[in-house]
Formats: structure tokens, C-alpha cells, sequence
């Protein structure tokens, strides 16, 4: 190797490496440099968009289990029964956050909009059982056995109807109007407009008992804890 | 004079650099047999991080394999869902509107520059200068920040659909990615002023592992390792799709100027400058984007015609290559993923004999593989 | 220590009636311990500065959680350190496994003696001084060797023969460069080095300005004492990324800390021969410290001398977060190509300038006209 570039290589490594330790100099003494976010006390706003964890509005679900179709690992699970006036009522609708991969296909395609994302992504538990998420309170044995009482119910009304409308077809012309059963079992799921409007529409007909329907309406504040922690 | 250490009786030493280990980029296995510090026989050995991900994609159907190709190359994930969807596309011979692909490809080029930025700062790392890394870091928090903007996630983005993209941008998504483009570009010659040319990390890297353009098309080898070599070869270019022959762009090739053609150092400066190529990139898609639908109409239940179709991208490690076999159903009957860094590991044997064991992180680091695309 | 054991025996009357001898081991143990707690608590503190500089040259902030400003930091490492299970490999050889830290330790620990602190405050001025700071980091080496063979581990044995290779090396051109300091002054005793750039000419008095030679020697020691103490860019050694931690790999608990510690306090002593022999020592630039009554004169001067050493070390930390890592045969080149040659040419030209001047530096030269 000549005697240039060995000169060269010196003169090239010393001006190198100065021009890099001017750098880092210049972030080393700049304190406004700092880019490090002091978590927990300072906390970073998650992004309108964000996708975290899931939340279903009961109230709003029509048990359609698109969601549980579309997810691609299988982290939805739901269980509906049949209600009384043909609509599924939730027995109950689970959610292992630990399986989910935050993709948000299923918000997508969700038609009421009741499965959102939060902006929730704080979340450490001790076991992974704890990581299923539970969005219907009561016990799904409660809800099925109050529901198939209610089915049971509307089945003999409809009966009884039935038989009085045979007795009344011959009066037909003088009792043109018969009570329509607007909602005769207020679903567990009905939000609280929704309820109140099915208590105004009780209050033409004598079907329902609007104290009840005001009871139900009470259930789904329960899960609101999950959304937006 | 016979050289002295032929009469010495040396043992060959076997190294087992493991699955856990600071430089290899995820859990690969390198076997080294050295004589000393002299690296006789390197073999790699993968499959750890295999999660079948062939076999999920005949499981589920083309809308929900979507997610899945973020966690092939979790760093690329954009460019990975944009594979995905021109490939279901050119199989059931979707039109996809202009806008949704001007942000497929505004989106890419973003991933490109971070995942770039991800090898130039492991990279730099492993060669023990740490500080490179952080700054990088720095760069593609605010990348992250915008990819957060417009989809909501920060690394398994699940953003492109068969058809289009899942939700147009966010209202100033485009100031803000024009505002990144503009704080960005100086960053690369401070990198470049850094450590890119300081003696001790060219010397590292010049002369090593050197790739001659026919060994380097004769392995199969893509994306910036082969352009390291020489070889004017870019998907974007040579087979184009979506957009980019509306875009105009320079293809990065290795030029030799610290050593040999085709060294760790030519594969390093193509990722670099590449960086530089999508800003520009960036800046024209940026100022050519339509107004328009984002997504175009494909049934909820999408079932394409029964064919076959293999469509190739250019991702930043390479080629990323879904070949998709169709039999009318919801499900893709088979789906063979052909991944960049899959392919690059080929040449990894041959080109480590006779490198010292330092080099051989030097080595994987220039490949820039990444696990999760070897193993899929 | 004898002449520090008269003075205290005259001073405290109650001392009087005991014997020279036992009087001079207590003081000579006293001052050990002073040494053991300086070592300890710098190898302490100066992880803390390296974690703080490394924050601030990555733009982030460095340790800041465990008492004000992270300061406590060090101490709840050490805690966690000493804590830990103490796991020996079941195949290594636990004689060699056990000693090779405290090797080690006492390698770097042992050249505190010779360090000049300030006006006589010394441990021991031999007049072997640079010579014996030479000689006993010598012992790392060994501490090292013995350390990668013992764990019984590949990576550990490549990284103990590369250290053994690169600290060698490196000692030829760190002695050579101390070299010039010594023929100006006369002598190879660290106390008489200060002295001789003592004097009116303040700042100027520095060997590092005495004459273009020591200049550039200054330089090239720095770069050998990064390397002999395993910083980047010389830190083969321990190189995280390739060689998991080199030859301490196995170590856990108490003895990594030794290692840990061990480098440090070589970190200081190569700073403070630095400081000593380039940079005036202990010496207050255009004041004479010997001229403050009492203590005051050795604690300024004492102060002095540590703000020069501690600067050198903070460069050789800005160094490290600044360069990547060199392969070891280009590091062999280094030292035997470059490095050797040019402190050669560097000792021939100072004993040339000594024999044409007379012994005079620049500054003096400049002085001597007017």
C-alpha cells in the first residue's frame, strides 16, 4: 500500500469521524431533541381511526353473526334464541380479545353498527381466561328460560286470538278493530328510545305492561363500562 | 517455507448461532463451522416462526386471508395487503378504481420508506453503531403516526381490499404525508453524513460477500439485493402495475463505489438511496390524486371464476409473489406465497465462505431478510 | 504513606504510643478503601453518565425513574445484581470461573495507586509510574483468557481470545504514546510528569501544546486507550450483536458486575493518565495550587484534575455512541499498521525536538523571546 493511501486512509477515517460526532453532538446537547413520551403520565391520544378494543352495543345487535362469519381466527362467539315476535335475543355475545387480531373486519361489516372499535388498548390481565369479554350481563340460562316464557306466553295469546276470532268472525262487522299486540315481550336488548317508544305504542294497546319494558331498558347500561375506558 | 500452521493440528469449531440471538433479524438458525475466526461452512437453517400460513389462506376466504398477509412481512405489511389485492384482482379481473390505487400506491411507498429505515437501523446496529437506529426509529414513529391517520393500526395495517382500499384518506392525511416528505428528505444525507461513509463502517462492509450479477439472477434473487449486483431489474418498472407508469422514478442500482460491485455496501446504498426515490415517488402521487370512489363493487360473498394467477410486486425485500389456484369457491383452493427473503437465503451458504464470524451479521443484514416471510 | 503515618502519629497526640509500623498499615489501608469506594462509586456513577449521554445523543431520556434525575439508578442495579442467582455451568471450571473476575478487577483497580489526584495526594508515587500502570493492566488479559475458557462456551472463548489479542496490541501504542510525556519530563513518576508542565505559563504548560509531536501523541493514545478499555469502536470483545456478550456471557449477578466495574475503572485510569500526562494534571491553569493554605490547595487541585479526567471520559462515551464496530483483523491492522509506526515516528521526532531545543516546548520557545 503506498504511502498516499495511507495518508488517506488516516485523513479519511479523522474527517469521517468527525463529521459523525458533530452530529451526534449536536443531538446530544439539544435537549428539545428528546422524543420520548413519559407513559403513564403522558399519554398518547390514539387516532380517530384507531382499532382497539371491541365493543358491542347490545342493545343495537341483531344477533345477524356476520361478525362471527367474517372474523378470521374465530375470536366472536354468540348464542341467540329466537324471541317472541321472531327477533333473535342475545343469550350472549363473547369476545376473546386475546385471539382478536384488531383487523376490524368485523366492524366492517357489522350492518346495525353496533360492534365498534374503542380506543381502549390498556389491557394486561393476570390469566387468560380474563381475556373473554363478556357483553351480555345476565346469565344466558336466565335470558333463555325468560324468553322461552315469553315465546310460551305469546303462543297461547296468539292461540286464545286465535279462538276468539273464530268466535268473533260471525260479529266481525260490529268489532272492526282488534287489539294488535304492538309488543307484547319487550326484548332484553331494546335501547331506551327504542323502549319508549314501544311503551307509547303499548299505551294504544293494552298488550304490554310499560313498567316492564322500563325495567329492561335499565340492563344494557351494564355494558357500557367497556366503551372508550 | 511451509507455513507454520499446517504442521499445528487445528479442530474446526461448530458455532451454533441460535434461534435467539441479537443480529439475526427474528429467529434464524445459522450453523457455522469455523476454522477460528475463518467461517468454513455457514447453514442456515429456518422454520421457526412457520405458522402454515398457506394452509390458513385455503381456509379462509380471499376478504379474510387479508389480515394474514400483514403478518408475512410485518414490516412491509401495506405493500403485503396491496400483493394480495392486485392478485385476487388480476384473478377475478376487478377494475379498481383510480383513486383507491394511488393510495395503494401512496400508502406502499410509505411502507417502503419505514421499512427501509427498519433495515437501515438494524442494520447499523449490528455493527455496533446504536445510534443510527433511534433516529430511524424517530422517522418512522411519525410514518406509524400517519398509517394510524388512515386505518387505525400501526403495523398490521389490513388496509387494502379486494377491489380498493377499506376507507378513503383522512382529511389532511395528504398535508400531513407532504409536511413527513419534507422533514424527512435532509434526514437521509444526515444519515449518509453519519455512518453511510465513515471509514470504519465502509471498510465493514466493502469487499464483502460479493454477489456478481449472474450469480445474483441465476439464485433468484430480488428487490434491492439484486439491484446491489448491478442488475437494472424493478417490478415497478420492467412489469408495471397500478400506477407507477404514471410515475416517474430512477431505479437504484449498486454503482461499486466503496469496493467491489455487488458487497454488503452496494445492497446498503441501494436501500438508501431507494429511500430517496420513493420521497419522489411520494411527492407526484401526492399531487396527482384523482377524486373518485375508494373501493370498487365485489360481492359480499365473493366467489371468482376457477383459474389460476400468479402476481408479483415489488415489496422492499424483494418480490413478494402470490399464486393463487381458484376452484369457483370462497376459498382460494391453494396459495403459494414467494417471498423475497425466502429466496435470498439460497445464496447465504455460498457466499459465506471464507468471511470472518463479524461477517457474517453483516451479511444477513445487507440480505435484509426478515422471518416471518421466510417461514410464512 | 510512612511520612502521612508520621504526620498523623505527631498530630493526634492520642496516636503517639503506637507503633510505626502498624500506624503505616492502617493508613495505607485507610487510603485503599478511599481508592475501593472512588473505583466503586465511579464504576457506579459512570454507568449512570454513559445511560444519560446515550439518551441524549439518541434523542431520548436515559434512566430518570429511581430518584432524582435516575441518579439512584446505579445503585438499584447494583442491588439487582447482587440479588441474582449465582449460576456457575454445570462443565466450566469453577477454580478459573471464580477467579477470573476478581482478575480482573484488581488488573484495573491496581493501577489507582499511581494516579495523581492532586498536590500530594497520591497513594504511592513509584518511581516506576508509568511503567507499573503498564505492567499491572497486563493483568486483565489474563482475568479475560481465563474468563472465556472457564464459561466452557464458544462464543465466550471467541470473545476471551479476541480481547486477549486486541488488549496486547493495543499496549504497545498506548505505552509508546505516553512515551513523549515522559522523556519531556524526565521521569517515568506520574507526580513528577504533572510537575514538569506546571508553572506561569498556565494553559500553554500542557504537554499536549509542548510541540507538534505530543500534540498528535495525545490523539493516538486516546485511540489505543479506547481500545484497551473494550470501547467502541474496539468492543469485539463484548460485542452485543455478534458475539452475545463475548466472554462474559456466562456471568451473572456479583461477578458480571466485577467485570463491569473493572471496565470503568480502566476507563479512568486511562483518562487520568491522559489528563496527567497531556493535559497538566492536576494543575489549575495560571495558578499555583500549592499556595492555598491547608487542604484547599490539594482539593482544588484535586477538583481540577478530576474535571479533566471525567472530560476525557465523557468524549470516549460521545465516541462510542457515535462509531459502529470494527472486525478484528481490521482492528489488528489498526494497531500494528498504523498505530505503531506512527507513535515510532511520533518518539523519534519528540526526542529529536528535545535534543534541537534544548528540552524547550513552543510555549516556552515563544516566552524565552520576550
Amino acid at each position: 500500500m503506498g504511502l498516499r493511501e495511507y495518508i488517506n486512509d488516516i485523513v479519511e477515517a479523522v474527517v469521517t469521524t468527525a463529521k459523525g460526532m458533530r452530529i451526534t453532538a449536536r443531538y446530544g446537547v439539544d435537549a428539545k431533541e428528546e422524543v420520548t413520551q413519559q407513559y403513564p403520565e403522558v399519554r398518547r391520544e390514539p387516532e380517530e381511526r384507531f382499532r382497539g378494543f371491541l365493543h358491542n352495543d347490545i342493545a343495537r345487535c341483531t344477533s345477524c353473526t356476520m361478525c362471527v362469519k367474517v372474523c378470521p381466527v374465530d375470536c366472536i362467539s354468540l348464542e341467540s334464541v329466537r324471541g317472541a315476535d321472531k327477533k333473535m335475543v342475545l343469550v350472549s355475545y363473547d369476545i376473546n380479545i386475546g385471539r382478536c387480531m384488531y383487523c376490524g373486519l368485523c366492524v366492517e361489516v357489522c350492518p346495525p353498527k353496533s360492534l365498534t372499535h374503542t380506543a381502549g388498548y390498556e389491557k394486561a390481565m393476570f390469566e387468560r381466561g380474563e381475556m373473554i369479554l363478556r357483553f351480555v350481563q345476565e346469565d344466558g340460562a336466565e335470558i333463555k328460560a325468560r324468553v322461552a316464557k315469553q315465546v310460551a306466553e305469546a303462543a297461547a295469546k296468539a292461540a286464545e286470538a286465535a279462538k276468539a276470532a273464530e268466535a268473533a268472525k260471525p260479529a266481525e262487522a260490529a268489532n272492526p278493530a282488534v287489539p294488535q299486540p304492538a309488543n307484547p315481550a319487550p326484548k332484553e336488548g331494546l335501547s331506551a328510545d327504542k323502549t319508549a317508544e314501544a311503551a307509547a305504542k303499548a299505551a294504544d294497546s293494552s298488550a304490554v305492561a310499560p313498567g316492564g319494558a322500563k325495567a329492561e331498558a335499565a340492563k344494557p347500561a351494564k355494558a357500557d363500562p367497556e366503551k372508550k375506558a | 517455507m511451509t507455513r507454520p500452521t499446517e504442521a499445528l493440528h487445528t479442530q474446526e469449531m461448530l458455532i451454533n448461532m441460535g434461534p435467539q440471538h441479537p443480529s439475526t433479524h427474528g429467529v434464524l438458525r445459522v450453523l457455522l463451522r469455523t476454522d477460528g475466526e475463518v467461517v468454513v461452512n455457514a447453514r442456515p437453517d429456518i422454520g421457526y416462526l412457520h405458522r402454515g400460513l398457506e394452509k390458513i389462506g385455503e381456509r379462509v376466504t380471499y376478504a379474510q386471508f387479508m389480515p394474514f398477509t400483514d403478518r408475512l412481512d410485518y414490516l412491509a405489511g401495506m405493500n403485503c395487503n396491496c400483493a394480495w389485492a392486485w392478485a385476487v384482482e388480476k384473478l377475478a379481473g376487478i377494475e379498481v378504481p383510480e383513486r383507491a390505487e394511488y393510495i395503494r400506491v401512496i400508502v406502499s411507498e410509505l411502507n417502503r420508506i419505514s421499512s427501509h429505515l427498519i433495515a437501515f437501523g438494524s442494520f447499523t446496529a449490528d455493527m455496533g453503531a446504536f445510534t443510527p437506529f433511534l433516529y430511524s426509529i424517530r422517522e418512522r414513529e411519525v410514518v406509524n403516526d400517519l398509517f394510524e391517520m388512515v386505518c387505525g393500526n400501526r403495523l398490521t395495517y389490513n388496509y387494502a381490499r379486494v377491489g380498493g382500499v377499506s376507507a378513503d384518506l383522512p382529511q389532511g392525511f395528504l398535508e400531513k404525508t407532504k409536511e413527513f416528505l419534507d422533514y424527512f428528505e435532509p434526514k437521509i444525507d444526515e444519515y449518509n453524513n453519519l455512518i453511510s461513509y465513515n471509514k470504519i463502517f465502509v471498510h465493514r462492509l466493502a469487499n464483502v460477500a460479493v454477489i456478481s450479477a449472474k450469480d445474483a439472477v441465476g439464485y433468484g434473487l430480488t428487490g434491492p439485493n439484486l439491484r446491489g449486483s448491478g442488475v437494472k431489474f424493478d417490478l415497478r418498472k420492467d412489469e408495471p402495475y397500478s400506477v407507477y407508469p404514471k410515475l416517474e422514478f430512477d431505479v437504484c442500482v449498486g454503482t461499486g463505489e466503496r469496493g467491489v460491485l455487488g458487497d454488503c455496501f452496494d445492497r446498503y446504498m441501494v436501500r438508501i438511496n431507494e429511500m430517496r426515490q420513493s420521497v419522489r415517488i411520494l411527492r407526484q402521487a401526492v399531487a396527482q390524486i384523482p377524486e373518485g370512489p375508494v373501493i370498487a363493487k365485489v360481492p359480499r360473498l365473493f366467489k371468482p371464476a376457477a383459474g389460476e394467477v400468479y402476481f408479483r410486486s415489488e415489496c422492499p425485500r424483494g418480490e413478494t409473489g402470490f399464486y393463487i389456484i381458484s376452484d369457483g369457491t370462497t376459498n382460494p383452493s391453494r396459495l403459494k406465497i414467494r417471498t423475497g427473503s425466502f429466496v435470498t437465503m439460497n445464496i447465504f451458504e455460498t457466499v459465506t465462505k471464507g468471511l470472518m464470524i463479524a461477517d457474517i451479521v453483516a451479511v444477513i443484514g445487507s440480505f435484509d431478510i426478515i422471518l416471518p416471510e421466510i417461514d410464512r | 504513606m510512612e511520612a502521612l503515618a508520621l504526620k498523623l502519629m505527631s498530630a493526634v497526640p492520642a496516636l503517639a504510643g503506637v507503633p510505626l509500623w502498624a500506624m503505616t498499615l492502617l493508613v495505607m489501608v485507610v487510603v485503599a478503601v478511599i481508592l475501593l469506594v472512588f473505583a466503586l462509586t465511579f464504576g457506579g456513577l459512570g454507568s449512570y453518565v454513559l445511560r444519560k449521554v446515550a439518551g441524549d445523543i439518541q434523542v431520548r431520556i436515559g434512566p430518570n425513574r429511581v430518584g432524582p434525575y435516575g441518579l439512584l439508578q446505579f445503585l438499584a442495579d447494583g442491588v439487582k445484581l447482587i440479588m441474582k442467582e449465582d449460576i456457575i455451568p454445570a462443565k466450566a471450571d469453577r477454580f478459573l470461573f471464580v477467579l477470573a473476575p476478581y482478575l480482573v478487577f484488581v488488573g484495573s483497580f491496581a493501577a489507582f495507586v499511581v494516579v495523581p489526584f492532586g498536590v500530594g495526594l497520591i497513594a504511592s508515587d513509584l518511581n516506576i509510574g508509568v511503567y507499573y500502570v503498564m505492567a499491572v493492566t497486563s493483568l486483565v488479559v489474563i482475568g479475560v483468557l481465563m474468563a472465556g475458557w472457564a464459561s466452557n462456551n464458544k462464543w465466550a472463548l471467541l470473545g476471551g481470545m479476541r480481547a486477549v489479542a486486541q488488549i496486547v496490541s493495543y499496549e504497545i501504542p498506548v505505552g509508546m504514546a505516553l512515551l513523549p510525556a515522559v522523556l519531556i519530563a524526565g521521569s517515568l513518576s506520574l507526580q513528577d510528569i504533572v510537575r514538569s508542565q506546571g508553572g506561569l505559563l498556565g494553559i500553554f504548560g500542557w504537554n499536549l501544546f509542548h510541540n507538534p509531536f505530543t500534540f498528535f501523541s495525545f490523539f493516538l493514545y486516546f485511540t489505543a486507550a479506547q481500545a484497551e478499555t473494550n470501547q467502541t469502536p474496539f468492543d469485539l470483545p463484548e460485542a452485543e450483536s455478534e458475539l452475545v456478550s463475548g466472554y462474559n456471557v456466562e456471568y451473572s449477578g456479583i461477578r458480571y458486575a466485577f467485570f463491569f466495574l473493572a471496565e470503568f475503572g480502566d476507563m479512568f485510569v486511562v483518562a487520568a493518565l491522559a489528563s496527567a500526562c497531556f493535559l497538566g494534571g492536576w494543575h489549575v491553569p495560571f495558578f499555583r495550587a500549592e499556595t492555598l493554605p491547608g487542604v484547599w490547595g490539594n482539593l482544588l487541585s484535586l477538583g481540577a484534575f478530576l474535571v479533566k479526567a471525567f472530560g476525557i471520559v465523557l468524549v470516549m462515551m460521545w465516541v462510542r455512541w457515535t462509531l459502529p464496530r470494527l472486525r478484528v483483523d481490521q482492528l489488528m491492522r489498526m494497531s500494528w499498521k498504523y498505530l505503531v509506526p506512527l507513535t515510532f515516528i511520533n518518539l523519534l521526532g519528540v526526542s529529536l525536538w528535545l535534543l534541537i531545543f534544548r528540552g524547550k516546548g513552543i510555549p516556552q520557545l515563544i516566552a524565552s523571546i520576550f
